[in-house]
C-alpha cells in the first residue's frame, strides 16, 4: 500500500513541557490505522495536530507527499471525530441530522440505518445514552465524501454487541467507500479487531509502527498486540 | 448559500428559544412598563399647570419627558444582561467543542462569526419591537411623537446594543468558559462607567478628555436629540475593532501582528474622528442650539475667534460651555477658541474676547444675552424677530389615572404572558413530536 499521510518530526511543547518528541510515522492508503498507547501518551494531541485543531512547534505533515498547511485545507480533506465533543445537547436528533445532511449536502440514510439512529430521532441529544451519543458522533464523521477519517477513541461507551456492529460499519466504509481510517484506541483488544496498521505511542514518542507481522518480526514475538506493546515498552 | 441560511437559522433558534432570552424579555417588559408608567404619570402631573400657560408649555417635550426615561432602561439592560444571551452562542460551542463540527462542514470562521452576529442583531431589533405598545398607548392618550428625535434615540440604543454584542463576542472568543467571558464583558462596560464617574468627580484633566470618548457619553448625544456623526463612526469603529479581534482569537493560530494592527488602526480611527466633530441638533424645540432667528444670523456671520481667559475647570466656564459654546459648535463650524495661558491668563482672568472681521470686543459676561449683541454688532448683522409659527409650542398632556392602567395591563400582564406562552408552547410542540 502507498503511504497516504506522512507525519514527519512533529514536536509539540506546552511552555517548556514537551509532549510530542520528533514523532514520525506514515499511514498507508486504504488502511485502518490505530494509534495505540496508554492514557497520556499523546494520542489526542497527535490527532488534533494532524487535523489542525492544535498548532505544533516543529515538523511537517504531508498528504500524498505534499505539505498540507492551511486549516481550511485540512478541514476539506479530513473528517474528524474528537473525543471531547458534546453535540448540541438541546437539539433533537432529527434536527441535528437534518442540519448536518443539508449543510454538508450529503445524505446517506443507509448510514443512519446502520447506526440505528432512526429509533432515537425524536429525542433530545442530551437524553441519549453514551452509546447513542457515540453513534451520532460517528454519523458526523462518516456522513461526507472525505477519504480520510480520523476518530479519537470512537469505541468508548459501546457494549460488546454494539461494538461488533460499529466495527463492521467502519470495515465496510473502509472497504466499500475507499476511506482510510486513523483511529486512536487505548484498548488493545479492540484495536486488534479492527486495525491493519499500528502506530505505538508512549510518553510522546513513537515506539513502533507497522502491520501486525512487521511488529511481531521487529520484537520477535508471535503473540497478541498486547504482548508486543508490553515488549515495546521495555 | 443554503448552508449559511441553515447555520443562521440554528443561531437564531439558539438565541430566541433559550430560557435566558425568555427571562430577559420578561424583565425588559416589566422595566419598560414601569418606566413608561412613571414617565407618563410625571409628565401628566406636571402638565396640569402648563396646559393653559403657553410659556410654561414650551418646556414639555415628549422625547426628553417620556421616551428617554421610558426606554433609557435599555442602556442598563443591554450593559448588564445582553452579554448573558450573546456569549453562550460562542462559549458553549467552545465548551462543548461543537465548533469542530461547524468548521468541518466546512464553515469558515468568518461565516460562523457572521451568522452569530446576524442572529444577535435580529434579536436586538426584536427587543426594540417592545417599544411599539408604548407608542400606540401614547398615541391613544393623544400624545405627540417627535419621530426624528425618537428614531435618533433608538438609533443610539441600537448602536450601543451592537457595541455590547461585539464586546460579548470578543469576550467569548477569548475565554473558554461562559462565566469568565460574561464577567470580562461586563467589566469593559463598568470601566466606561468608572471613567464617567471620574469625570463627574473632576478627578483629573486626562479623565475629563477620555470621558468624552466613553460609550455612555457618546450615547448621550442620541438621548439629547443631537445627530452626532463622530459618535456614529465611533460606534462603528469600536464594533469593527472588537469583531476583528474576535476573529483573531477564534482562529487556531494566534496572530499577534493582526491584533497589533487592529489596535493601532482603531486608535488612529478614533483620533481621526475627533477632528470630524460634525453634529446637528434634531430636536423640534432646538433645545441644544439657539432659536431659529439666532441660528440663521449666526450662520451668516464670518469666522468667530474667541479668546478665553479662564481655566476649563472653572464653574463659570462650565456654564458658558453648556449654555453657549457647545450650542454654537452645533450650528457653526468656523469658530476658533483659544485658551489663554501664563501671565496673560493671570492678569485678565475671567475675560472673553470676541474677534470678527479684524474687530474685537471684550466682556466678562458668560451669558448668551450679552454675547449675541456683541457678535452681531461685530459682524454687522441685524437680528430678525422670530416668527410666532417658528416658536416651539410644547406638548403638555394630561392623562387620567384610570387610563394609565392600560400600561400596566400591557407590560405587566399581556406581553410577559405572550413570551411565556411562546416559550412553553414551543417546548410542548417539540415534545408532542416524540
Amino acid at each position: 500500500m502507498n503511504n497516504l499521510l506522512k507525519i514527519s518530526k512533529i514536536e509539540k511543547r506546552y511552555n517548556k513541557n514537551t509532549v510530542l518528541n520528533d514523532i514520525s510515522f506514515e499511514i498507508p492508503n486504504g488502511s485502518i490505522a490505530g494509534i495505540i498507547g496508554p492514557n497520556g501518551a499523546g494520542k489526542s494531541t497527535v490527532l488534533n495536530i494532524i487535523t489542525g485543531f492544535e498548532t505544533f512547534n516543529n515538523g511537517e505533515i504531508l498528504l500524498k507527499n505534499e505539505k498540507i498547511y492551511s486549516f481550511e485545507d485540512k478541514m476539506s480533506k479530513f473528517s474528524y471525530m474528537p473525543e471531547k465533543l458534546d453535540i448540541y445537547p438541546e437539539f433533537f436528533v432529527k434536527d441535528f441530522i437534518y442540519f448536518i445532511q443539508k449543510t454538508t449536502k450529503y445524505e446517506n440514510n443507509e448510514l443512519l440505518k446502520k447506526l440505528n439512529l432512526f429509533s432515537v430521532q425524536n429525542k433530545k441529544i442530551k437524553t441519549l445514552s453514551k452509546g447513542y451519543k457515540q453513534r451520532l458522533k460517528l454519523f458526523l464523521a462518516l456522513n461526507n465524501n472525505k477519504k480520510i477519517v480520523i476518530l479519537d477513541e470512537p469505541f468508548d461507551g459501546f457494549d460488546p454487541i454494539q461494538l461488533m456492529d460499529i466495527l463492521e460499519l467502519i470495515k465496510s466504509e473502509n472497504k466499500n467507500k475507499d476511506k482510510t481510517f486513523l483511529v486512536s484506541i487505548h484498548q488493545l483488544y479492540d484495536a486488534e479487531k479492527i486495525c491493519n496498521y499500528y502506530v505505538l505511542l508512549n510518553e510522546g514518542f513513537v515506539i513502533a509502527q507497522g502491520n501486525i507481522n512487521d511488529l511481531r518480526e521487529q520484537f520477535n514475538i508471535t503473540g497478541s498486540l498486547e504482548s508486543i506493546f508490553i515488549e515495546a515498552l521495555k | 448559500m443554503r448552508s449559511f441560511y441553515l447555520l443562521l437559522l440554528k443561531e437564531i433558534k439558539e438565541i430566541f428559544f433559550s430560557k435566558t432570552t425568555a427571562l430577559f424579555l420578561i424583565i425588559l417588559s416589566f422595566m419598560i412598563g414601569y418606566s413608561f408608567y412613571s414617565a407618563v404619570s410625571l409628565y401628566s402631573n406636571a402638565s396640569v399647570s402648563a396646559i393653559n400657560n403657553p410659556l410654561y408649555a414650551t418646556g414639555f417635550e415628549p422625547n426628553i419627558g417620556v421616551f428617554v426615561p421610558s426606554f433609557g432602561g435599555l442602556f442598563l439592560l443591554f450593559s448588564l444582561f445582553l452579554p448573558f444571551i450573546i456569549i453562550p452562542l460562542i462559549s458553549l460551542e467552545k465548551e462543548q467543542n461543537t465548533m469542530s463540527i461547524l468548521v468541518q462542514i466546512p464553515f469558515s470562521f468568518n461565516k460562523i462569526l457572521l451568522s452569530k452576529f446576524i442572529a444577535s442583531f435580529l434579536f436586538l431589533i426584536f427587543v426594540f419591537l417592545l417599544e411599539t405598545p408604548s407608542l400606540i398607548i401614547w398615541k391613544i392618550y393623544g400624545g405627540h411623537i417627535p419621530w426624528t428625535e425618537f428614531l435618533l434615540l433608538n438609533l443610539g440604543y441600537l448602536f450601543y446594543g451592537i457595541f455590547i454584542i461585539s464586546i460579548s463576542i470578543f469576550s467569548a472568543s477569548i475565554f473558554k468558559s461562559t462565566a469568565s467571558a460574561s464577567i470580562s464583558s461586563i467589566l469593559i462596560v463598568i470601566i466606561s462607567w468608572i471613567i464617567d464617574f471620574g469625570k463627574d468627580m473632576n478627578i483629573s484633566p486626562l479623565i475629563l478628555t477620555i470621558s468624552n470618548w466613553t460609550t455612555t457619553s457618546r450615547l448621550n448625544f442620541f438621548e439629547q436629540g443631537i445627530f452626532s456623526f463622530s459618535s456614529i463612526v465611533y460606534f462603528i469603529v469600536l464594533f469593527l475593532f472588537f469583531i476583528f479581534l474576535s476573529r483573531c482569537f477564534l482562529d487556531i493560530k494566534f496572530r499577534k501582528k493582526y491584533i497589533l494592527f487592529s489596535i493601532i488602526t482603531a486608535f488612529l480611527g478614533i483620533i481621526t474622528i475627533f477632528y470630524f466633530n460634525f453634529n446637528i441638533d434634531l430636536t423640534e424645540s432646538n433645545r441644544n442650539s439657539f432659536p431659529k432667528n439666532i441660528t440663521n444670523a449666526l450662520l451668516k456671520t464670518p469666522k468667530i475667534t474667541i479668546d478665553i481667559y479662564m481655566r476649563r475647570e472653572d464653574s463659570r466656564f462650565k456654564d458658558y460651555k453648556d449654555s453657549f459654546l457647545d450650542k454654537l459648535s452645533l450650528i457653526k463650524r468656523n469658530v476658533e477658541v483659544n485658551f489663554m495661558k501664563g501671565k496673560e491668563l493671570k492678569d485678565k482672568y475671567g475675560l472673553f474676547v470676541y474677534k470678527i472681521n479684524n474687530k474685537f470686543q471684550k466682556t466678562y459676561s458668560n451669558s448668551e444675552e450679552e454675547i449675541f449683541p456683541i457678535i452681531f454688532k461685530l459682524s454687522n448683522i441685524k437680528l430678525q424677530k422670530i416668527k410666532e409659527s417658528d416658536k416651539y409650542q410644547g406638548y403638555p398632556l394630561i392623562v387620567k389615572k384610570a387610563r394609565l392602567n392600560i400600561i400596566s395591563y400591557v407590560y405587566y400582564l399581556f406581553v410577559p404572558l405572550l413570551f411565556l406562552i411562546f416559550y412553553f408552547t414551543r417546548i410542548k410542540f417539540r415534545a408532542s413530536k416524540n
